[in-house]
């Protein structure tokens, strides 16, 4: 029987191999061969392609090298989503390895966030875990800890340090005994068809009689559309970090065990491949 | 961020969608350019306004080499009229027309609203976030030079999915308690969103003409005021 902390590690430790390549109309002195890295599920691009970035550089002209984004198959990939959840949306039913395009102009200032130094980054990173508290504890515990804290929970994410990260989070996972659970659910869903980003809304896990509130019924309460009715066909998959979890999972575990280090559960709607 | 205590005044969803409809009533009779959108999937909305501003970015001319008269002339005639070449020569003033597009939304996680913004010049380019700082008032400016990341950054607006400018929640409480707590006996009926917009419009350009100060449930006694 897999114990819960194995969970944890598992999720933490996920990676998805990754093949850079230079698009073709960025202009080099040299032929740009692709990179290859296995990246991590629970991380953001911006933070792990430093050697992306340096690779593509060496074959290019200094003044041609501005801010870096990537694309795949022609969408703008958002830095500020985490790794997983990008596969998981756009990537997750075809083959490995996932195939990144690398971009250096004509930076897409409608569809992305700009991403300048990790400093971005960081403050991304610290506004989805403050959000994230306010949902679960009133911002209670969040505020209760030291700056110190804080910067151990982006130096742990940073530096792929799992025991260091988890020293603190396991705080923004803890709630009062008389409770059984969360105040709510931290969450987002995301459908790639949709415009707008994703579904977020207050969502306890416990409902009034006590019972555990499941993955399904936040579906049906959340966003209908994405689960038929039993005896209809299911059409979509709901995955979170590569899997799809039992709908009957009880959400407040999914929500202890499942979330991203940012303390949000990303979920992804897609269309269940037809073989 | 705070959201414990009973001094802190928050917002419900239902609260919010009143209020701003009580508010976009009034932008309509002053004309004031606001509107409410609703969104065709989940039916929440937020509200909306557009407006240009010009900002002078003037640049002096060396003294020493022009006589006073041209670059009098020259200061003056670009607000008039545009700069001919003549006028030019020594002077640099550009005339910046900047389209601000302001959206409040309602955050369920701190259950308060939010402003959104973005703004671009004439020729599409967008603003970057350190224009966009350096923008702030003047009198906003050193509690923006305390944490500038907890107070203006780049976000992707929840329902439109594009990048915008936020002005963060957590200090909206701040700046809200604050304001609350110092009047006499806060009165229910108050237009939250008049309270709030006027209170951190202003932090990023944006000003409430003070007619919606007027409005309330109890308008039908205008001639009062």
């Amino acid at each position: 029987m897999t114990d819960d902390k194995d969970v944890l590690r598992d999720v933490w430790f996920g990676r998805i191999p990754t093949c850079f390549t230079l698009y073709q109309d960025e202009i080099t002195e040299r032929e740009a061969e692709p990179y290859y890295l296995l990246l991590p599920r629970i991380s953001y691009l911006t933070l792990v392609t430093d050697k992306v970035k340096k690779h593509f550089q060496k074959v290019m002209r200094q003044e041609e090298v501005t801010e870096i984004w990537f694309e795949y198959e022609g969408t703008p990939l958002k830095w500020h989503y985490p790794i997983g959840l990008l596969f998981d949306l756009h990537a997750s039913n075809t083959a490995l390895p996932w195939s990144i395009t690398v971009h250096f102009k004509n930076f897409p200032e409608k569809d992305l966030l700009h991403c300048h130094s990790k400093d971005v980054i960081e403050a991304h990173f610290m506004a989805c875990i403050k959000e994230a508290d306010a949902l679960k504890h009133k911002s209670q515990v969040i505020n209760e800890m030291q700056k110190k804290d804080h910067k151990q929970l982006w130096m742990g994410l940073q530096n792929d340090k799992f025991e260091q990260f988890w020293a603190i989070n396991r705080k923004l996972m803890e709630y009062p005994p008389e409770d059984n659970g969360f105040r709510y659910i931290p969450f987002r869903i995301y459908q790639a068809t949709t415009e707008r980003p994703f579904i977020q809304k207050l969502f306890r896990p416990i409902a009034s009689g006590g019972q555990l509130h499941t993955l399904g019924d936040l579906l049906k309460d959340v966003c209908p559309g994405a689960i038929t009715p039993e005896d209809g066909e299911q059409k979509t998959q709901v995955m979170i970090h590569g899997i799809e979890p039992m709908l009957e999972t009880p959400i407040q575990w999914l929500s202890e065990h499942m979330s991203y280090p940012d303390n949000f559960l990303h979920i992804s709607i897609i269309p269940r491949p037809t073989d | 961020c705070s959201m414990a205590g009973e001094e802190d005044f928050f917002l419900e969803e239902k609260r919010f969608k009143q209020h701003c409809e009580e508010f976009v009533k009034h932008s309509q009779q002053i004309g004031d350019g606001w509107e409410w959108r609703t969104s065709k999937d989940l039916g929440d909305g937020y509200l909306s306004k557009t407006h240009f501003q010009v900002r002078n970015r003037h640049i002096p001319p060396d003294l020493k080499e022009k006589n006073n008269d041209n670059v009098e002339q020259a200061l003056f005639a670009h607000v008039e009229e545009p700069l001919d070449d003549s006028q030019v020569a020594g002077v640099c003033t550009t005339e910046e027309v900047i389209r601000y597009e302001y959206h409040v939304l309602y955050s369920s996680s701190y259950q308060v609203p939010v402003l959104y913004f973005r703004a671009c010049f004439l020729d599409g380019r967008p603003l970057t976030l350190e224009e966009i700082w350096r923008s702030v008032h003047a009198c906003y400016q050193d509690r923006l030079q305390e944490g500038p990341w907890d107070t203006i950054t780049q976000q992707e607006h929840p329902i439109l999915g594009q990048p915008f400018f936020v002005l963060h929640p957590c200090r909206t409480n701040e700046f809200i308690s604050a304001v609350l707590a110092g009047q006499q006996g806060y009165n229910r009926h108050t237009n939250y969103i008049i309270l709030w917009l006027s209170t951190i419009g202003p932090v990023v350009g944006l000003n409430l003409p003070l007619s919606y100060a007027k409005v309330g449930p109890e308008q039908n006694s205008n001639t009062d005021l």
